[in-house]
């Protein structure tokens, strides 16, 4: 009889609060060993009903057929093969293939197999592609070929490897490159990282060669030459060395969270991306990072990911549908889905820098340490209200929500400096009111109706309240360099001065005046702006916001944190430039 | 049985201890069920192709 993996309640807890000791990571990874059984029996039964006699599904049942065997007969080795982010992949592309009727490459799971068994000494035989002069043997490396051919035989006899007429090595020598072996002719290890930290080992492969990884939203860097491998050693050390001392929670769960990392490719080489996908559990993939730290904190970001991937394959916590929603670390409307993995990772990020904060030693890494932790631990309470709201949970998705929040509530309690509150308090606010500006659509005719109101002199109290829905990109609200200096306040403090004494920036007065920290005239200068201008002015009125946040607490505050959209549409509607302090006062 | 006790049965059938080639006996019954439910919530989330297969 079929049983399912059980995951034990205190796991399940320990995942919602953002944590995961080793042996809980490991329920995620066995229960990824089965869901990869799962989807080659799929893919074999795709395979079986290609008929016999084409190339690929041969391929695939020669693989299968040999981890039959490794299952039969060595210990670990099948299990290594089925934890291997690669399979995981393939098998994705595959099983999407296959239900679309379109070409799979069935054929790549004899070099899957074949590595497995080389790396466990099984002798076989198999046919195995060539792509681009490669024979991949994923986890492993891959063999270069002079052969045109499109397939290959490939041997083992349990010591000795060869490929075609023209290659032949020991076993032993093909294994990953950890740096510390010669060339092996026609070899290519896949660059291995060991770093080691206080007693505490983390092995992970870095993945260049692998086009089934090459799955992210930029592009896997094309190979790397051994300059870079070098450098990503060293940060990836250096990384490793401040979650040991650091942060403990997070090192310990990582060996078993990411065993490959795919270096990206950004769009500018400042950008810092990282991206994790459920089709590869264990790998994650990033742009070079510019420090230790950030690469540390993408580590448990990303590794945050890679465990709710984990656990989303065994239990269902949300379903799809529903609005779009605001994530107050994105700039696009986000699913419910989307939602809970964004604030799942800042869990892990405000953990990560509330512990950090306390490890900087420089003022600027204080600040900087101490705005991300202020910043993210208030957004964790909040989000998780959001997903309370879509109704697209199910009851273990609330229960789940539900403990994460705690965590949230309880990071909140913790005591911060006031400077690194009130940065962080108007980071928050410009994203927000950005966002709602970018995306908040309100019904047409209940602005017509709120403007009439308000010509009348009518009462705004009582009035039902205007039809909301929300559509990426209603209005164009273009990155102000108001905002990207107002973040430069924590995230590079240096530049920041710097540019502040410069004083070339393209900021208008009023921006000017709201950097300089003088509010009230600020408030001044961009009411002017927008009555002055015949065309609406988004930038502005979030400036005018942001500016009267800065004064002590009144209701106009409240009014265009909350009714910002609003009082934006009514402002065009009324036309004849009209005061927007005076039509927030209406609102209040 | 207290709530720390209790364990979650998963939607992931344990197949650790079945080798591949016997997969194939278990037929029509709750792996295919299995299979046919991860189908359908790769269809849902729309995990893409990699960009390698995307190209062919």
């Amino acid at each position: 009889m079929l049983t399912s993996h059980l995951l034990p309640d205190a796991a399940f807890r320990a995942l919602a609060a953002g944590a995961g000791p080793p042996a809980t990571i490991r329920l995620l990874r066995d229960a990824q060993l089965s869901k990869h059984l799962m989807l080659l029996h799929g893919i074999a039964d795709a395979a079986g009903a290609a008929g016999a006699s084409a190339a690929g599904p041969a391929a695939f049942r020669a693989g299968y057929a040999l981890l039959a065997e490794l299952q039969a007969t060595t210990a670990g080795g099948a299990d290594w093969l089925l934890g291997l982010p690669h399979l995981g992949s393939w098998a994705h592309d595959c099983l999407i293939h296959v239900e679309q009727g379109s070409a799979a490459d069935f054929a790549h799971f004899a070099c899957l197999a074949a590595a497995a068994a080389i790396r466990g000494g099984i002798g076989f035989e198999l046919d195995v592609p060539v792509r681009e002069g490669r024979v991949l043997l994923p986890g492993l490396g891959f063999i270069r070929v002079a052969e045109d051919s499109a397939w290959i035989r490939l041997c083992c006899d349990g010591e000795q490897v060869t490929a075609g007429a023209h290659f032949r090595a020991g076993r032993q020598y093909l294994v990953p490159d950890d740096g510390s072996g010669g060339p092996v002719p026609q070899w290519s290890g896949t660059p291995l990282i060991r770093a080691v930290t206080d007693g505490l080992a983390w092995q992970v492969l870095l993945e260049t060669g692998d086009s089934y990884l090459d799955r992210y939203t930029l592009p896997m860097a094309a190979g790397l030459p051994a300059e870079d491998v070098r450098h990503w050693r060293q940060r990836a050390q250096s990384a490793w060395q401040v979650l040991v001392r650091h942060h403990r929670w997070a090192a310990e769960a990582l060996p078993d969270v990411v065993s490959v990392i795919v270096p990206l490719t950004p769009h500018n080489e400042t950008d810092l991306v990282s991206v994790t996908t459920p089709a590869a559990f264990g790998a994650i993939a990033t742009s070079w990072p510019p420090d230790p730290v950030t690469m540390a904190e993408t580590l448990v970001h990303e590794g945050q990911h890679v465990k709710l991937c984990g656990l989303l394959d065994m239990v269902s916590l949300v379903t799809s549908g529903g609005e779009k929603v605001y994530a107050p670390w994105r700039q696009d409307p986000r699913p419910a889905g989307g939602l809970l993995q964004g604030v799942y990772a800042h869990l892990g990020i405000a953990r990560f820098w509330n512990a950090q904060r306390h490890a900087e030693t420089d003022s600027d890494d204080i600040l900087r340490a101490q705005v991300h932790f202020a910043r993210w631990r208030s957004m964790i309470d909040q989000a998780a209200q959001t997903l309370l709201r879509t109704d697209c949970l199910t009851p273990a998705g609330v229960r789940f929500v539900n403990l994460l929040r705690a965590q949230g509530q309880q990071l909140e309690t913790e005591p911060l400096p006031g400077e690194a509150q009130e940065i962080s308090r108007q980071a928050a606010l410009d994203h927000l009111l950005t966002w709602q500006l970018r995306h908040v659509v309100i019904d047409t005719a209940d602005v017509a109706s709120v403007a009439a109101a308000c010509r009348r002199g009518e009462s705004v109290r009582g009035r039902t309240r205007p039809r909301t829905r929300i559509e990426a990109d209603t209005r164009k609200v273009e990155a102000s360099v108001r905002s990207r200096l107002l973040n430069m306040r924590y995230l590079a403090p240096a530049r920041y001065r710097e540019l502040c004494a410069d004083g070339t920036l393209a900021l208008s007065e009023a921006d000017r005046l709201l950097v300089g920290g003088q509010a009230q005239a600020a408030v001044r200068a961009y009411r002017d702006e927008i009555t002055a201008s015949a065309d609406p002015r988004p930038d502005a009125w979030i400036g005018l916001a942001l500016a009267l946040d800065l004064l002590p607490s009144s209701p106009l505050q409240r009014v265009f944190a909350a009714e910002l959209p609003l009082m934006f549409e009514v402002h065009g509607c009324l036309g004849d430039r009209a005061d927007p302090l005076d039509l927030a006062s209406w609102f209040a | 049985m207290t709530s720390q006790e209790q364990a979650i049965k998963t939607l992931i059938p344990d197949l650790r201890n079945i080798p591949v080639d016997r997969l194939a006996e278990l037929g029509s019954s709750a792996l295919a069920h299995s299979i046919a439910l991860y189908r359908e919530r790769l269809k849902e989330n729309g995990i893409p192709l990699s960009s390698f297969q995307a190209r062919i």
